[in-house]
Formats: structure tokens, C-alpha cells, sequence
């Protein structure tokens, strides 16, 4: 995905392909670093965490090199195998310990891949989220929905990358040089402060007449701010807005404020617009949000579990399970034909429902 | 042995995931009538497993008083029923060539063909629960009284329900821990249909749906038996689950949503028809689109019921090795009747008609109380229906079956 992702991103974003298995790491533009050569010997993870995350643990200091200096740190991966599960949530850990702001989008597995790696990546979702800023989760069955039922497989994961490469995209212009209203890594900095706290994030574009108005209904009906158990409504927004040499001022306001009736932001939202005349008539439109998690009561400390650093705040983080599996949360599973039966049948089925009024 | 007298005063036990019921009943004439009733919210029971015994043993006790307060009669023994997963079926066979110097059957000959079929051991750490008989094959013709018929070989067969040992020790534990037996166990889904099925339905061929809160219970009736039963985990939560993860709302809000505007067919018409949450358009209230409600439910139970077929499908398969079983009108005349809370779905019927291109029903129990003449309540009015039908026995069931029984229940 991200050497499909690299070719369209503009120059100012360096782009590195973090492996096990040596044959998924083409020589070509994007660095490359090699995960776990002395543990896999190359040859990927075998679906094993553990191998995953030690393979990550080895490589600490190429890992460091690699973050060295870099404001802001975009991190795509897939969980459910071994090397996103178990690496993942070590280099997101590593690239905010060197002074990083780190955004995950995490692919979760389709409901059809199993217990096994639905187990691991849930696990992995958790981790995660306490390592980095901010976490964007996107499900492969929220993302069927959106193809049409006899589209070809090329194209539903055409529109796995359309989402999140246009989140990439619209982040990394944002804080390129030349925007109309610019912002600096740190407003995200100070916007994805707490870790754990659950991110929105929404992307839609528009064309032709009406664009901006097109682009923010559609950011509005993002499957990715639609997954069950996603914020609805967060405390500080970041809307980024971009558009041909067309654009007006007062669409692009019209824009964030449809964004804005919709998804919140009362704290605060951070603008940034911007004109590329690549994109002629069309306009496009990324939201990510964040709010602060409720304070909550410490859980009490289970018995043998090791004590955690008391300075750190506990926070209650909805696990992906749990926002799947809704009023089943935190029941063992229920398997028939290999799926989690408990998981809504609209999600499993991949069918989108019908708008909210 | 002689046949077990039927009691004249019967106490039956529904343990549901959403609700506990309990019927008492007198029986006169071999009819039963309604001495007292009551039912109570279960706890500690999730998606048909029970989770929290206590909370469980302590429900059972509750209905079990308000029965004996409102009859003023004191409950000596209960019949249980059995549903979910937890309770396994299967089909056991026994055999024995009949001797050949006149080639007629005796009573004998079908006795050791029973003992035969029964001394297959259940897999170890199961019990065996009950058995249910299925037609009697002689030289593979299914017949119904073998005895003084000529044929060479006689084959009995038994629809046999086990349990996990330690599982079965602790219902019949909860219910003895109030000086009280368990009599029997009733398969819930046998029950369903002994309330809603009539005799001509199960002599040519039906199949009972019993979806419950927790789990869908279903049974297969083919030639006035029990040709085969299962279960599946999923059950009406689900429903209100998917909904209230669709819309983002609580379980009560679901529950309610999905009694008022649900459905289990979802068409084109419900889109973009506005529905509001409390009706007052006030302060709090909520819209929504029903064709979402319709759609998210129509899923779910469809997806159900396909489940269903596919485990009855897979069930006929390993009875009749080799044989391509279809399901069709021929096969089930009666076809589909329905049962359980989830029965009065909107179009519930007509979703099953879909699914399994069967006729289908939503099944009312037949019993003299109006109140309990609603599809829910199907499973404890049939425990009672069960009860009387099946005692005494239709079999006779082999020396030490009812003693091992016995030695179980008094745990």
C-alpha cells in the first residue's frame, strides 16, 4: 500500500518501507529498512506478533536514525499479521520518543480472515493507541461497503488507498510551504496531545458546481467517521481545504462550516486552505479531530498484574472490539463459518446503510 | 417396569436469556390447567451460557415461590428445559437380526435393539440428557410397531441430546438446592413445537424456528418424528445489538426502535421515512431513518435463519450420508412455524419464506390462558404441553437408564 501510496505523494514527504520479509521491500525511490534480519532471516513473520515485535526491537537504532529530526510522522499499517501487530506499536513508540507527532491509520483484517489475526489486531489497536497521537482506524469491511458488490477486487483496494492517501496527502500539503491560511506541525502537535484518545478522521472530495459544499457532504458521510463505535462529535477539529485556482474564499468557509455542524470542534479547529491548480475544479477536504478522553476513576490495579508508571494517567480506551462488537463487548466470541457472529451483520456483510436524516 | 404415572400436579422451568418462566399446572383428564404463572428477568445468563450462577440459581427460586404462593401449593418436582448449544444431538442407531426360525419380531427382539442403541457411550465427560425416538426401520422400511412383523433385520433409532457432565450437575444442582428434583429435561425447541405444531403437521413434515434473546433453537419433524435438532448462538440481542451499534444508541432505545419500526424485510419504501424516537419531538428526541432500522434488522435475522438451514442442511447430510437432502415443500409440507420473542419480528414470516422458500408461520400456542397465546410464550406453555404427551414415555426405557438417571438428579 505504500509503495502505491509514495508515487502519489508530493516531494516534501519522505517515505520509508518498514518489512520483515525482504521481497516486499522493491529497491526504487522510498527508503527501506529491514525489520528483524537476524530473526526472520527475510522471510516475514508467519503471522507471529512476538516475532514482529522483536524483529522491531532489533532495529531500535535504524528506527532512530529514521525519525531523527522529522516534525511529523505518518504511520500506515495493517494489523492482524506479525509484523504490523507486533512492530507497529514499537516504532510508533520509538518515533514519538525522539520528539515526533505520530498519526497511525491502521487497516484492520476482513471479518473473514479469522479469530486469529481479529484477535491480534485488536490487541495491536490497543497498544497502538497508547504509543501514538493519534489513531485512525480504518476497517476493511467498512471499506467493501463502499464498492459496489461486483466491483473487482483491484478496486476496493483502490479505495482503501483513496482514503487514506488522500489523508496523507492532504496532511503533508498542509504544512508544505504556500498555503493560503498556513499551520505548523505544532498546532497537530497541540490538537493529538494526549495519546489514547480516540481520532477522528474524514476525507471527501467534490467536482464541479457546488464543489466545496460536494467535497464537505462527502467528508460527512466518510466511512472512516462512520465505523461503529467512532467519535461523533470531538472537542478540536483540524480541517484542511484544498482546491483549484477556482476556489472561493466563501465556499471554502461554507465547507468547514458544514464540517464543523457536523463533527463539533466548539474548542477549538485549526484552518488550512490551500490552492493547488493540479486539482482544477474539484476540491477536497480532510478532517481530523480529537477530543480529550473523559477523565475517568483509576480501574483498580488487577491482582499480579505489574504495576504500571504512576504518572501515567489511566484512561479508559474503547477497545476496537469492543466498538464492533457494541453490547457483546468483553464476551468470548461466537464463531460460525469462520466469523465473529456477534459483529453486526450489516459490518460483516459490508452493506451501507442508508443516510441519516 | 411400568410406565411413570402422570403426576396430577406438573411444574415446568423456561430458562431464557432474556426471561425465566414458570407454569404450574393440574392435570385433569390428561388436560392441562393453569394453577399459576410467573415470569422474571434472567441474570447471569449471556448468549445462552450461563455466566453467573448465583444470580441465576437465585431468579429460578424467585419464579419457583411466586408459582407455590400463587397456587398455595407446594412444588415437589420440575420438568427443565434445555436449550443452546450447551445441549448437543445426535443420532444413535441399534440393531439386531431378527432370528430366523419363524421371522417375526417380538418385543424381545425390539427391546435389545433399544439396549443396543443405548449402550453407545456418550463422548466422555457428556451425560446423556434424553432420547428421543425416531422411526423404526425393519430391513431399512420405516415401520411404527415392528412387533409380529416378518422382516431379517430390525433397526432402532434414537435422536439422543447430551450435555457437558459439570454443566448438567449445576442446573440440576440450582434446582435442588430448594428440596425440589428435576423430573426431566425438555428440549425447548421439542417444547415450542409440541405448543404450536398439530399432530398433522409433524406426521407429514415440519421444522420449528424457536429464536429466543440468546440463541435460535430449531427442530426437524419429519413422519411424526424428531428426525433431527439444533441450535445456533445467535438470537433476538443480536437484533437490538446491531442496532444500537448502527445508530450509536443504547440497548433500551434499540429494544424499543425495534419493536415499534423494526422489521425483517427491509424495503425500498423504508428509506428516507423519517421516524422519530419518543414521538413528542422534544427536548432529547431523535430521528431516524427507518429504512437503517430495516436494513440492519432484515441482515441480521435473514443471515439467521440462512444459519438455521445451513445447520439443518449439514445435519441431514451426516443422517443420510450420500443423499443430495434438499429442503422444499415436498420434503416439509407443513413447512416453517415460528416461535420465541424474535417470532413477532414484523414480516419475520415472510423473511423466512425468502430465506428457505418454505411456507412459513409464526407459531401462537394453543392453551387456555389468552395472555399466553403469544409466540414467546410457546416454549414454557409446550414444556407443559411436552410434559403431558411424553409421560409415560413412549419407549420404555432399559433396567439402569432411570437409575443412572436418578443417581444424577439427586447430586
Amino acid at each position: 500500500m505504500v509503495t502505491r501510496l509514495s508515487a502519489q505523494l508530493p516531494a516534501e514527504v519522505a517515505v520509508a518501507l518498514l518489512d520483515t520479509d525482504a521481497r516486499s521491500l522493491p529497491a526504487g525511490t522510498a527508503q527501506t529498512l529491514q525489520l528483524g534480519r537476524a530473526q526472520t532471516r527475510g522471510m516475514g513473520t508467519g503471522g507471529e506478533a512476538a516475532l514482529g515485535l522483536a524483529s522491531a526491537e532489533s532495529e531500535e537504532a535504524g528506527l532512530r536514525r529514521l525519525f531523527a529530526g522529522v516534525p511529523l510522522v505518518v504511520l500506515v499499517t495493517g494489523l492482524g499479521g506479525g509484523t504490523g501487530s507486533g512492530a507497529a506499536p514499537v516504532v510508533a513508540g520509538l518515533a514519538a520518543e525522539t520528539g515526533a507527532t505520530v498519526l497511525s491509520f491502521a487497516t484492520m483484517p476482513f471479518s473473514h480472515e479469522g479469530e486469529r489475526r481479529m484477535r491480534q489486531a485488536n490487541d495491536a489497536t490497543v497498544k497502538l493507541g497508547q504509543k501514538c497521537h493519534g489513531l485512525v482506524v480504518v476497517h476493511n469491511d467498512l471499506l467493501l461497503q463502499q464498492v459496489s458488490p461486483d466491483a473487482p477486487l483491484s478496486e476496493s483496494f483502490a479505495a482503501a488507498d483513496n482514503w487514506v492517501g488522500g489523508a496523507i496527502r492532504g496532511l503533508a500539503s498542509a504544512f508544505a510551504p504556500g498555503a493560503l491560511i498556513a499551520v505548523d506541525p505544532a498546532a497537530l502537535r497541540s490538537l493529538l496531545s494526549t495519546p489514547g484518545s480516540p481520532t477522528l478522521f474524514a476525507y471527501g472530495v467534490g467536482e464541479g458546481e457546488g464543489a466545496a459544499m460536494k467535497a464537505a457532504r462527502a467528508a460527512c458521510d466518510c466511512p472512516l467517521a462512520h465505523a461503529p463505535g467512532a467519535v461523533a462529535k470531538v472537542a478540536s477539529l483540524f480541517v484542511y481545504v484544498a482546491g483549484g485556482p477556482a476556489m472561493t474564499s466563501t465556499e471554502a468557509f461554507e465547507a468547514v462550516a458544514a464540517v464543523r455542524a457536523r463533527f463539533g470542534g466548539e474548542t477549538s479547529t485549526i484552518l488550512c486552505a490551500r490552492i493547488e491548480p493540479a486539482l482544477g475544479d474539484r476540491i477536497e477536504v480532510s478532517v481530523l479531530g480529537a477530543s480529550l478522553p473523559a477523565p475517568k476513576a483509576p480501574a483498580k490495579p488487577k491482582k499480579g498484574a505489574k504495576a504500571e508508571d504512576p504518572a501515567q494517567p489511566i484512561f479508559e480506551f474503547a477497545t476496537e472490539e469492543s466498538m464492533r462488537r457494541g453490547l457483546f463487548g468483553g464476551t468470548p466470541m461466537t464463531f460460525i463459518d469462520g466469523q465473529d457472529v456477534d459483529v453486526p451483520a450489516y459490518i460483516r456483510k459490508a452493506v451501507r446503510l442508508p443516510p441519516s436524516p | 417396569m411400568t410406565p411413570k404415572p402422570l403426576p396430577s400436579l406438573i411444574a415446568v422451568i423456561d430458562i431464557g436469556t432474556h426471561k425465566t418462566a414458570s407454569l404450574l399446572g393440574q392435570i385433569i383428564d390428561g388436560k392441562a390447567r393453569m394453577l399459576s404463572f410467573s415470569e422474571r428477568r434472567t441474570d447471569g445468563v449471556v448468549k445462552g451460557t450461563v455466566t453467573d450462577l448465583e444470580k441465576l440459581t437465585q431468579c429460578v427460586h424467585e419464579v419457583v415461590n411466586d408459582i407455590e404462593r400463587g397456587s398455595g401449593r407446594a412444588v415437589d418436582h420440575v420438568y427443565l428445559s434445555l436449550s443452546g448449544p450447551a445441549a448437543e444431538g445426535e443420532r444413535v442407531k441399534g440393531f439386531v437380526a431378527v432370528p430366523a426360525h419363524d421371522g417375526k419380531v417380538t418385543a424381545k427382539d425390539v427391546a435389545d435393539a433399544i439396549a443396543s442403541a443405548k449402550r453407545l457411550e456418550p463422548p466422555s465427560g457428556r451425560a446423556t440428557i434424553l432420547y428421543m425416538r425416531q422411526p423404526t426401520m425393519l430391513d431399512n422400511r420405516p415401520v411404527s410397531n415392528p412387533v409380529g412383523m416378518a422382516g431379517k433385520r430390525l433397526e432402532v433409532n434414537f435422536w439422543r441430546v447430551t450435555m457437558e457432565e459439570g454443566n448438567m450437575r449445576m442446573r440440576v444442582g440450582m434446582v435442588n438446592g430448594m428440596s425440589i428434583r428435576v423430573r426431566d429435561f425438555i428440549l425447548a425447541s421439542h417444547a415450542a413445537a409440541c405448543a404450536t405444531a398439530s399432530d398433522a403437521d409433524k406426521q407429514g413434515g415440519v421444522l420449528v424456528i424457536d429464536m429466543g434473546a440468546g440463541t435460535t433453537d430449531w427442530i426437524l419433524y419429519y413422519k411424526e418424528h424428531i428426525l433431527c435438532a439444533g441450535s445456533i448462538p445467535v438470537g433476538g440481542e443480536h437484533l437490538t445489538n446491531d442496532l444500537s451499534v448502527a445508530l450509536r444508541i443504547s440497548r433500551e432505545t434499540a429494544e424499543d426502535l425495534k419493536l415499534r419500526f423494526g422489521s425483517a424485510m427491509h424495503r425500498d419504501t423504508d428509506v428516507n421515512q423519517t421516524i422519530w424516537k419518543d414521538g413528542d419531538k422534544g427536548v432529547g428526541d431523535q430521528q431516524f431513518n427507518r429504512g437503517t432500522i430495516t436494513q440492519v434488522l432484515s441482515l441480521r435475522y435473514q443471515e439467521t435463519i440462512e444459519f438455521v438451514r445451513k445447520d439443518v442442511l449439514r445435519r441431514l447430510e451426516a443422517i443420510f450420508p450420500g443423499h443430495a437432502v434438499k429442503l422444499d415443500q415436498n420434503m416439509i409440507p407443513s413447512g416453517v412455524i415460528l416461535t420465541g420473542g424474535s417470532a413477532s419480528l414484523a414480516d419475520a414470516a415472510e423473511a423466512v419464506q425468502l430465506v428457505t422458500g418454505l411456507s412459513a408461520r409464526v407459531g401462537v400456542p394453543n392453551f387456555e390462558n389468552e395472555s399466553l397465546r403469544k409466540p414467546e410464550y410457546a416454549g414454557v406453555v409446550g414444556l407443559m404441553t411436552a410434559a403431558i404427551t411424553d409421560a409415560p414415555p413412549p419407549v420404555r426405557r432399559p433396567r439402569g437408564f432411570l437409575a443412572q438417571l436418578k443417581e444424577l438428579f439427586r447430586l
